[in-house]
């Protein structure tokens, strides 16, 4: 049974059309990826498997039955406009959204203090929220929408803002969470992270769908035209037919070959010509697949 | 009804209470404001205890007799405490020459003003007064009635009177006030029933405006710190704003419970017999209590639906404050029509305005100050605040529910309509 699926869901603001025919679906266990550029209908997608706007048509189905409020019960969600209570001490704040989706006073607090412990700002607990450091805020944020154990984890751009070590520190923990069998959607413009993280993926581009599917899958439906090599003697084998773009930084190229060409034809020629240190046939990068898909107009 | 929406709703308006009543603006208020009540009524009971005292006024009238007669009615005022003194009239009675001698003497302050008594024919006078104020109408009257009394004792005199008799004739008669309540006679004081209703009102009126903002604010305040999309994972946006409207009325009833309690032990302490030389005692009846208990919950949550609607579709605080005087127009309203409303309380203007459902509280309050309004009157009233506030709720809740997640700019009118349409 999907934990959250998404039947060619359409929604419009006055004249705009935010989506477009959307549908995906997430499996328990899976981490997926909401990926577009800015404005691509991410944030207006979300939204609406979180019940904050309703789709004008399609269906939103959560935990296998159409969405209700009651499901939320199971939803943590991390919002792109986060806020939270500025005079509020953080203890305090984390116990009063625990209470929020269910939990009593005492196991509030209990969560509260161990998820500060394991996020590590178990100094912060008695500080004002406006004392804070961004990145701070931000754990807080994310400990929020955990406090109740859900089943289904939404992010929305959870990296953003965030310094390497606690990027790592976040993206260590929805891991532990997926080993635990939630299922976690996320978007975000870090291709490198979704490489990383992701299962499965969706691209949407002007709120219609422009790709989706199994990562995996789809880095294999791409083909292997990109090499990269690293030689040392005369470059002229850069000029050969079967190259449709080629860098050579001293030594070290990065090519794309044309539609159909041969990539052993290309090495017996660098190998005649210069002295061949390594040559890796590729397959395409996410963020390449993610700039073919929309056309290079991405403004992420 | 959502089986979490009460848990929600209580949630939610205890956070917003303990942070209320946390909060130093509620301590300063609780303090201030009850100060500045007291500095306004004092300076009232201190302006009108030494308005108009110690003056010196000469009296000048073409007969003696006469202007010692009004001279001793000026002096027989002993709250005026003036100093008065008679013109010497010359023989020939008195000239342009004695009035430009007296204007002079006003002008390089030997004296404040001199009352100028004359007659216009048999037993009719003309009376005026000259000084440096022309503005300061407590001694206008003091003099003007002292002057008539005077005129009219010396009258009598002439008419061969004794003085026992005159006297007699002249004495002071007090009215007594009593008020009929459900048809029974009650002795009255009409200036304290007055005074109590208004400051009740007043009281009423700053508490429901005051909390009323304050929802807007927490509003807008919440909005730029864009918590609403966390909150609305969790509750709905009609909870949000139940929880809110609790809560914040809940931090205005224990400021106004405060305040009342703050007084009652002032009065009971004897303080205030004390401090009102025993003429004026506060009287409240249960009925007034209650209602005020009972407005108070109305008004609030009328002015603080409305202001809870207006501060979603705004983008700041400075934002909002430009439209409180939009919402200050009942509070005028209403208090203009206080000379009606004391005269003829009973009139089809006072009648209307005190059913209009943002006049209401105020002006039932200033009504009790004359008379209990009846009571078809009090439930209709109550009828209509409660529909005002469905239909204002009702509003509100649309504007809220789109507003709270727009960001970025105020909200054109053509934009509020198709929020009402979509939500």
């Amino acid at each position: 049974m999907p934990v959250v699926q998404l039947n060619k869901v359409r929604k419009v603001y006055e004249n705009k059309v935010a989506v477009e025919e959307l549908s995906f679906q997430i499996e328990p266990g899976q981490m997926f990826g909401l990926l577009g550029p800015n404005g691509s209908g991410k944030t207006s997608s979300i939204r609406m498997m979180m019940g904050i706007t309703y789709p004008d048509a399609g269906s939103v189905s959560l935990f296998g039955q159409p969405f209700t409020r009651s499901a939320l019960e199971r939803v943590g969600y991390l919002p792109e406009e986060r806020g939270l209570y500025k005079k509020m001490k953080v203890l305090d704040q984390l116990i009063f959204m625990g209470s929020l989706h269910g939990l009593t006073h005492a196991a509030a607090r209990e969560r509260a203090l161990a998820w500060t412990r394991r996020m590590d700002i178990s100094g912060a607990i008695d500080k004002k929220t406006e004392e804070l450091s961004k990145g701070m805020q931000q754990k807080i944020q994310f400990i929020a929408a955990l406090m109740h154990d859900p089943e289904l984890i939404i992010m929305d751009e959870p990296f953003s803002g965030l310094d390497p070590v606690n990027a790592t520190l976040l993206q260590d923990t929805l891991l532990e969470l997926k080993a635990e069998g939630k299922a976690i959607l996320f978007s975000t413009h870090r291709m490198d992270q979704v490489e990383k993280l992701c299962d499965a993926i969706t691209l949407i581009h002007n709120g219609r769908q422009v790709l989706a599917g199994n990562l995996r899958e789809i880095k294999k439906s791409y083909p292997r035209d990109r090499v990269q090599m690293e030689f040392e003697g005369d470059a002229s084998f850069l000029d050969s037919p079967e190259i449709a773009e080629a860098k050579n930084y001293s030594g070290h190229a990065e090519i794309r070959l044309k539609p159909g060409a041969d990539a052993q034809k290309l090495l017996h020629l660098a190998a005649a010509q210069a002295t061949i240190y390594r040559f890796e046939l590729m397959e395409p990068s996410l963020e390449e697949i993610f700039i073919q898909a929309v056309g290079g107009k991405a403004d992420a | 009804m959502h089986k979490n929406t009460l848990r929600n709703v209580s949630l939610i308006a205890r956070r917003e209470y303990v942070e209320g009543v946390r909060s130093k603006g509620f301590l300063v208020a609780t303090i201030l404001l009850p100060g500045v009540f007291a500095l306004v009524f004092g300076l009232v009971f201190l302006s009108s205890k030494y308005l108009g005292v110690d003056r010196n006024i000469a009296v000048a009238a073409d007969n003696p007799a006469l202007a010692a007669q009004v001279r001793s009615q000026i002096l027989a005022d002993k709250d005026a405490k003036a100093t008065v003194q008679l013109y010497p009239t010359p023989a020939g009675g008195l000239t342009m020459a004695d009035r430009a001698t007296l204007v002079a003497q006003v002008g390089n302050r030997a004296i404040d003003g001199f009352l100028w008594v004359e007659p216009t024919g048999h037993d009719s006078f003309r009376i005026s007064y000259d000084a440096r104020s022309s503005a300061d109408f407590v001694t206008n009257n003091r003099l003007e009635k002292a002057a008539n009394d005077g005129i009219l004792r010396w009258q009598l005199q002439q008419r061969t009177m004794t003085p026992a008799e005159i006297e007699h004739l002249m004495s002071q008669i007090d009215l007594e006030t009593w008020q009929v309540t459900h048809g029974v006679e009650r002795k009255s004081n009409a200036l304290t029933s007055f005074y109590t209703a208004y400051g009740m009102a007043l009281l009423l009126t700053m508490t429901t405006m005051i909390y009323g903002m304050n929802v807007g604010r927490s509003v807008i305040q919440e909005k730029t710190s864009r918590i609403f999309e966390v909150m609305l994972a969790t509750a709905r946006a009609q909870d949000l704003l139940a929880g809110k409207l609790v809560g914040v009325g809940a931090v205005g009833l224990t400021q106004v419970g405060i305040w009342i309690g703050a007084a009652g032990t002032f009065a009971a302490s004897g303080l205030a017999a004390q401090a009102f030389s025993g003429k004026w005692h506060l009287t409240i009846s249960i009925e007034q209590v209650v209602l005020f208990v009972v407005y108070f919950l109305l008004g609030y949550t009328l002015n603080s639906a409305l202001f809870a609607g207006l501060g979603a579709t705004l983008e700041s605080e400075q934002e909002l404050q430009q439209y409180s005087p939009l919402a200050a127009v009942p509070v005028w309203l209403s208090f203009s029509l206080i000379a009606l409303i004391t005269s003829d309380p009973e009139s089809k203007w006072v009648v209307i305005a005190s059913l209009f459902p943002p006049c209401t509280p105020i002006v039932m309050f200033l009504r009790m100050g004359s008379q209990m309004p009846p009571a078809w009157q009090i439930l209709l009233s109550i009828l209509l605040m409660l529909v005002s506030i469905r239909i204002v709720l009702w509003f509100s809740t649309k504007l809220y529910r789109i507003g709270i997640l727009m960001y970025g700019k105020r909200a054109s009118l053509p934009e509020l309509l198709r929020w009402l349409r979509y939500s």
